[in-house]
């Protein structure tokens, strides 16, 4: 059984004339409708629309338009399209679930998951094949390039081929449909449509805030609102401060405490900072207690200061534990384990007494009391020291973190070395 | 209590209005660019006061599609190109956008135009001046910190006030001014050689469509919200009366000192530099083209950017001076190519500088319904919208504009073609 496949785009597909059995022309093609959960690349309907308008032909008639799906389709010779069998649908089923890609996709914008922005559409290519004897169209890729762009525009100024060859002279830039992230604005089509943005939220966050800066305000609400508290979190620390602002603005604080949970503390504290106080107090009431306190501790300090560059997650121990103590200190920590570097020792007045570099930890037997692993020679800094100095002490001791102290020596954060390039970026 | 909540509203919302002001502000001071500058003077110097009774139209019509711009920017969060590429589709798109450079090209090439003329005031050739400026201009957009130069200019703008301070000083018939700015012109002097095309030309001094893609991509990079939106109504409103009570004093201006001597073409410039007499007497001259070549250096700096980056918001290509040339190939190909090619045309020998200003203007004009008629169909979009869709008489007022604008290109092609001339 071979597959005959033959290869369109979305701009020829516009516009073909179908015949129905007897010939005669029905109408022409005006819309490609499909349903987008995921890894459906198949059309499901073509929408045709009447040449012969129902009842008296008059202005503001409206043309019915009929939906015929794509198994009572078939191609001629000629490249027209006929219609077999006896569609049962005469009007359109739904609307609202399905997607229409001259309305929705044809020169809008969509995520280039693979390539990492924000492009605009200007053609689709599908493929038809036959398979078991009846006609398949699918969506094959997005046309992205100048290639895509000719074609539209010449399209009906010249025959086919001549402008098949024009467009060839261009370099295709294309986007496989599996790459394709669809944005919508309407919430209520996002549910039918099930646009859930599985793949963007599969990219690093720093690439997904740059997409989220390329978009438009409404456009950055539907991607923003569709993410998961986690993923959410991390992208909006990568964000502008500006731009957190806005994408705070349209979520309810419940949602936004969810969010802010998930954050680094340091810079959910900066986000907190920068909201008018209503805002933060109707956010931190609808946060869990413990979190609650520690953004209320770090918005306690000075945002230049080095207190307002820390984080609260840090492994404190007693300097009586052991190595076994330890590694389970760390499976229970409750922040992230790939950014600890060091573990801090206390003594029985909480005072911070030594370090230890989590590396020996590792080499180290299970029995070993953690107090011989330690660095009784470390730096420590106050929190109210101002974050220039800071960086400073970071590149003169070549230094991963550096806890904070406050007057009664007792450790109360860890500045990290990825805060440091942070703020030293932005005073540029 | 009640006095202090009441002083702490007034101080958020003059608080509000200094962060957003800029975008409305700006794009009326760009206004007065060469083309503005001197249509307005030719204008005063033809026809005497016969021009005034369109400051008020025009205006009007000014407010109604600045404010338009600035809603659509703030409600849709995009610039006016996107917006047309994604209803009205790629062809659209691509025809607007050639009409466009086409007329945007002769605003850069009556830019500097204003600054071979100025310059030609302190007796430096224009095949120095030009070729300079033009260099200077890219330099500062692509490798310089835009804001510090945009705040730079806009100070400078402040020299138009000199026009109103000429314009008194010119001593005119206040009375005959003042009516006829409300009196519009008798059949016959609408048939007086020149008369429609100047109008067209003052229309699209005044509204030229570059400056409304250019409005609306300035409120959607400051990002404005809706809830601001009242405070940008207002920067909007202000900078359209602030714009046209200068170019009102410009006409009474030139009236006064050149129409009443009998001083009616401006051949070069300079000629323009009269109507500062009054104020100036012999540095008439410096402070004109001062003026002037702050006001077309402005522009230039401003006017070939924006042009680039509509092309590209409306084709797709990727833009931005933060960009390495590899990354935005075309933009900067674009951008650099209607530099050097509108200071290049300057160049030729004889040529006829303020004509071929005059002209880009009512190239403006010709275009203008063009654009309103694709602005209209946008804003009465319910789903683009929303509920900020556009009131009764704003469409009135947008549709009558476009429709008398048309009749007037119309009858200008007419006479043109035809030779039909005032006996």
């Amino acid at each position: 059984m071979t597959d005959i496949v033959t290869r369109t785009n979305l701009s020829d597909l516009l516009g073909t004339p179908i015949v129905d059995a007897t010939g005669r022309v029905m109408g022409r093609v005006c819309e490609v409708a499909m349903e987008t959960d995921k890894n459906h690349d198949t059309v499901d309907a073509l929408v045709v629309r009447s040449s012969h308008l129902s009842g008296k032909g008059r202005l503001g008639r409206k043309r019915a338009d009929r939906y015929i799906p794509v198994e009572h389709v078939k191609q001629t010779a000629t490249g027209a399209l006929k219609l077999i069998g006896n569609p049962s649908h005469d009007t359109f089923p739904q609307e609202g679930h399905y997607f229409l890609l001259e309305r929705d996709l044809l020169d809008q914008q969509i995520i280039d998951v693979s390539g990492r922005k924000v492009v605009r559409v200007n053609d689709v290519d599908f493929v038809w094949s036959t398979r078991d004897n009846h006609l398949e169209l699918r969506v094959s890729e997005v046309e992205v390039g100048l290639r895509g762009a000719v074609r539209r525009l010449l399209k009906g100024l010249a025959p086919q081929k001549t402008i098949e060859a024009v467009a060839r002279q261009f370099a295709p830039r294309v986007i496989p449909w599996d790459f394709v992230d669809l944005i919508e604005v309407d919430p209520a089509r996002r549910v039918h449509l099930k646009i859930e943005h599985q793949r963007l939220a599969q990219m690093h966050p720093s690439d997904i805030a740059d997409i989220l800066e390329e978009l438009s305000p409404l456009e950055r609400e539907a991607v923003f609102t569709t993410l998961d508290e986690e993923i959410a979190a991390e992208a909006l620390e990568e964000v502008a401060p500006k731009l957190q602002m806005s994408l705070i603005d349209g979520l309810d604080s419940e949602r936004v405490a969810d969010i802010v949970e998930e954050m680094d503390p340091a810079a959910a504290a900066d986000l907190l900072a920068e909201l008018p106080d209503e805002r933060s107090e109707a956010i931190l009431e609808q946060m869990e207690p413990t979190e609650r306190q520690e953004m209320q501790d770090l918005l306690g300090f000075h945002v230049n200061s080095a207190a307002g560059r820390m984080t609260t997650e840090f492994l404190f121990l007693s300097k009586d534990a052991t190595v076994a103590d330890a590694i389970t200190a760390v499976r229970n920590f409750e922040g992230e384990p790939e950014l600890l570097t060091d573990l801090y020792l206390s003594d029985e007045q909480q005072r911070l007494v030594g370090v230890i570099p989590l590396a020996r930890i590792l080499l180290a037997k299970p029995e070993t009391q953690i107090d011989s692993l330690a660095e009784k020679r470390f730096t420590q800094i106050h929190s109210d020291l101002h974050q220039d100095d800071v960086a400073e002490l970071f590149d003169k001791y070549n230094l991963r973190e550096l806890p904070v102290v406050n007057k009664d020596d007792r450790l109360v954060g860890v500045i990290r070395a990825d805060n440091v390039i942070g703020f030293l970026r932005s005073e540029h | 209590m009640a006095r202090t909540s009441l002083a702490k509203l007034w101080k958020m919302r003059v608080l509000m209005f200094l962060a957003v002001l800029g975008p409305g502000f700006i794009t009326a001071n760009v206004d007065n660019d060469t083309g503005g500058i001197l249509t307005y003077s030719q204008a005063g110097a033809q026809f005497g006061y016969k021009m005034l009774w369109t400051m008020l139209p025009i205006t009007i019509a000014l407010i109604a599609v600045q404010e338009m711009c600035a809603r659509m920017g703030v409600v849709t969060g995009k610039g006016l190109s996107d917006l047309i590429r994604e209803e009205f589709g790629l062809r659209m798109t691509f025809l607007m956008m050639a009409l466009l450079v086409i007329v945007n090209y002769g605003n850069v090439v009556a830019e500097f135009s204003g600054v071979a003329g100025s310059m030609q005031l302190f007796h430096v050739s224009k095949y120095v001046s030009v070729p300079v400026c033009a260099a200077l201009v890219w330099f500062l957009v692509v490798r310089g910190d835009y804001k510090v130069v945009e705040k730079v200019f806009l100070f400078a703008s402040l020299i138009y006030l000199s026009y109103i301070v000429a314009g008194v000083l010119a001593g005119p018939d206040w009375q005959e001014a003042l009516v006829e700015t409300v009196r519009p012109p008798a059949l016959n002097v609408w048939r007086q050689d020149g008369y429609v095309y100047m109008v067209i030309g003052l229309v699209g001094t005044t509204i030229a469509p570059w400056m409304q893609f250019y409005l609306q991509s300035s409120i959607v990079e400051k990002g404005v919200t809706v809830k601001q939106y009242g405070a940008v109504k207002l920067d909007v409103i202000v900078g359209c009366f602030f714009t046209d009570i200068v170019a009102w004093f410009i006409i009474v201006a030139c009236a006064a000192t050149m129409y009443v001597h009998g001083m009616t073409t401006i051949s070069v410039p300079s000629d323009a530099a009269e109507a500062m007499k009054p104020l100036a007497g012999q540095y008439a001259f410096i402070l004109f083209a001062v003026g002037l070549f702050n006001a077309s250096l402005f522009a230039a700096s401003i006017l070939p950017l924006s042009t680039a980056y509509t092309v590209c918001e409306g084709l797709g290509f990727e833009s931005g001076v933060d960009k390495k040339f590899g990354e935005a190939k075309f933009f900067y190909w674009f951008y650099t190519s209607l530099i050097a090619a509108g200071a290049a045309v300057v160049l030729i020998p004889r040529f006829p500088l303020v004509k071929v200003i005059i002209l880009s203007q009512v190239l403006n004009g010709i275009l203008l319904p063009v654009v309103l008629v694709f602005m209209i169909k946008l804003i009465n979009r319910k789903e683009l919208m929303g509920k900020y869709v556009n009131k009764r008489w704003m469409n009135i007022t947008v549709w009558a504009t476009s429709l008398v604008v048309i009749g007037l290109s119309l009858a200008l092609m007419f006479s043109t073609l035809f030779g039909v001339k005032t006996p």
